[in-house]
């Protein structure tokens, strides 16, 4: 599917706003539970407007890992772990941008990061 | 393997969700827009129309298409376009389509400001005018008073100059004599009425004018060229207030009709002298302005009159001193006592004033002895009040160890603790309440250290209360509430007796001072108290 590339607006032209595109949400967060719900959210709404889903793809969750030492008691054995859980999800669609804000407007947890990918194709 | 990606990174755009600012006039609490989406990344991609809100780029964009579905309401040129601009903008301007022009509207917007379509982006040099000035806004200070003269500053109205036509005899010195016959009147408000007007006029048109084209000499022109000119007339001759108000005038306004209008001004001012005919104090004025400032400047001249006026003040109120004798009582830095100049001067004048002066001098010492002497007998008596309070160590503390070598008196031990109770008991019946001086030197032996019975009577004497000791208890066997009564009891006990060493301390200090005192006007000062 070729479309013409998209010139910036000139007076009395009309663009093809119905642009099918490929887009990429990607969703980041520390704690999984909101990021799950976000999730699954965006693709009821997607799939509510018949838009073409790619489920949420979870790439593995990266840890970050930070170790000292344990400030009470002596020894090998002291020492204190602390760590950063980052979980990612991906989802696809092919849709129009409007569409897509529509979508994203729905609902929104609070520490979810979400980052639109677009194609220009 | 060769996967076919879903998306190139370096094709793509990538916006992020953000909240938006609350102040955006586009924010409303419902979830579609409470969030904006902003471009993240810096790929050469256009995507103008992606995510827009309104339209792009800048404020007055006239042309917009109408038509798009992503076009502002026709009134709405709302500061999320600001916003929006300082991230997508700059993608705006990175934006370069295939043939390498500017966008077109970027290119409609630098034409309308004139700068010629040559495919260079004139408006990254371009900011928005706002209400910030740059420098060169116009501030009201409310504090600001034009007709107040500066604190340093000193006019004169000098608008009754009597300058005596009849005398026939000018010489040098005719402008001091001419200024001291003058009754200066100190003006604080220096104002015409005529530039108050202009300054309180906030309607600047009659300042505006597009046509004025003055020549590059228009001040000298004005002032050397015609006479009378202008609307004013019959005005006081009022030099200093009107030139230095006229310079801050000239600093205020900012446009050349103003300066022009101040020039007729000045004009009219030098052109009146013209009217009154010109004598040979006139002249005589003249060159002495030409000879000691040298320049044609209007406010020199005047300056030059009031320093002038000055200093004739000045040497007068100098001859009338020199009537007084103060000049030959110089010292010249070096002290010399009233009776040093009566020896050393030679004139009997000046020894006849000094020989009253030391008399004078001695009346008053005397004077004031006597009066002293009053007061002395005042404070005796305050302080024999204070002296029926004394009790024996303060007595003690009052003689100086020169006369009087006092044991130290001891606080009874901590190992004296367990004896205590007995002791105190035989102290208390055992002796009478007179401490009795034993001994060849008369020391109250009990109360030296190392007798257990003068501790006793000595703690009691001070006063001091020794709390009930219980036995000491074994180690561990103690109940918590007796260990910290006991430890309390300490705390009391040491903060006790650090406070009677403080008050020994200072009460020492003082007596030394005032025995020091004593000393220093009648003892040898070989001899140190402190």
């Amino acid at each position: 599917m070729t479309y013409a590339p998209m010139k910036p607006t000139k007076p009395g032209y009309e663009e093809p706003h119905e642009q099918i595109r490929k887009i990429r949400i990607t969703l980041c967060s520390k704690n999984v539970k909101n990021l799950e719900k976000v999730c699954s959210d965006l693709i009821q709404a997607a799939k509510a407007k018949a838009i073409r889903v790619k489920g949420p793809v979870r790439i593995p969750t990266k840890v970050l890992r930070i170790t000292r030492k344990a400030p009470c008691g002596e020894g090998t054995n002291t020492w204190d772990i602390y760590e950063l859980r980052i979980h990612k999800r991906l989802i696809d669609l092919y849709s129009t941008p409007d569409v897509v804000k529509q979508v994203t407007s729905i609902t929104m947890e609070p520490g979810v990061q979400v980052e639109v990918t677009i194609v220009d194709v | 393997m060769g996967k076919k990606k879903f998306i190139d990174k370096k094709k793509s755009a990538t916006f992020q969700l953000l909240a938006r600012d609350s102040s955006d006039p586009n924010y409303s609490d419902s979830p579609g827009s409470d969030r904006v989406f902003v471009r993240v990344d810096n790929n050469p991609v256009s995507f103008d129309t992606v995510f827009d809100e309104d339209n792009n780029c800048y404020n007055d964009c006239q042309y917009d298409n109408e038509d798009s579905i992503f076009a502002d309401a026709p009134n709405d040129n709302g500061d999320s376009g600001d916003d929006y601009d300082r991230v997508l903008g700059s993608s705006s301007r990175m934006v370069v389509n295939d043939k390498g022009a500017l966008p077109e509207n970027v290119r409609k917007e630098i034409l309308e400001l004139g700068f010629p379509d040559d495919g260079y982006n004139y408006l990254i040099h371009l900011r928005e005018i706002r209400n910030t000035g740059g420098g060169s806004a116009f501030y009201h200070n409310p504090k600001f008073k034009p007709d107040q003269l500066p604190h340093d500053v000193k006019a004169y109205d000098a608008s009754r100059v009597q300058i005596s036509n009849s005398k026939g005899n000018y010489n040098e010195k005719s402008i001091y004599s001419v200024a001291s016959n003058t009754l200066n009147a100190r003006m604080n408000k220096v104002f015409d009425p005529e530039v108050a007007a202009l300054l309180d006029d906030s309607d600047l048109s009659r300042f505006g004018s597009d046509i004025e084209d003055l020549e590059e000499d228009f001040i000298v022109r004005a002032n050397t060229g015609e006479e009378g000119e202008g609307d004013e007339s019959g005005k006081k001759l009022n030099f200093v207030e009107e030139f230095e108000f006229i310079d801050a005038s000239v600093k205020n306004a900012d446009t050349k009709s103003g300066n022009q209008e101040i020039a007729n001004e000045v004009r009219n001012y030098q052109g009146e002298e013209k009217p009154r005919s010109r004598r040979l104090l006139d002249e005589q004025f003249d060159i002495l302005e030409l000879k000691e400032y040298g320049s044609d400047d209007d406010d020199d001249d005047c300056e030059g009159y009031m320093a002038e006026e000055e200093e004739f003040l000045a040497d007068k109120l100098k001859n009338v001193l020199n009537e007084n004798d103060m000049d030959d009582l110089e010292h010249d830095d070096v002290y010399k006592a009233p009776a040093d100049l009566l020896h050393g001067s030679k004139s009997p004048k000046s020894k006849e004033l000094t020989a009253d002066i030391m008399r004078r001098c001695a009346e008053y010492a005397e004077n004031y002895e006597n009066e002293s002497e009053d007061e002395k007998v005042m404070v005796v008596q305050e302080s024999s009040d204070e002296s029926e309070q004394f009790d024996c160590e303060s007595i003690i503390s009052t003689y100086s160890t020169l006369d009087n070598h006092p044991g130290k008196i001891e606080a009874p031990g901590v190992t004296r603790k367990k004896k205590l109770a007995e002791t105190v008991s035989g102290a208390l019946s055992a002796k009478s309440q007179v401490i009795s001086l034993r001994g060849k030197e008369k020391l109250p032996l009990d109360f030296l250290p190392n007798s257990r019975k003068a501790t006793a009577e000595k703690v009691k004497i001070a006063g001091s209360i020794i709390p009930e000791q219980h036995k000491r208890k074994q180690h561990g066997q103690e109940t918590k509430e007796e260990k910290k009564e006991r430890k309390l009891a300490v705390k009391k006990e040491r903060s006790e007796a650090r406070k009677m060493k403080k008050a020994m301390k200072e009460l020492y200090r003082s007596e030394t001072q005032q025995a020091q005192k004593v000393a220093a006007i009648s003892g040898p000062s070989a001899i140190r108290l402190m």
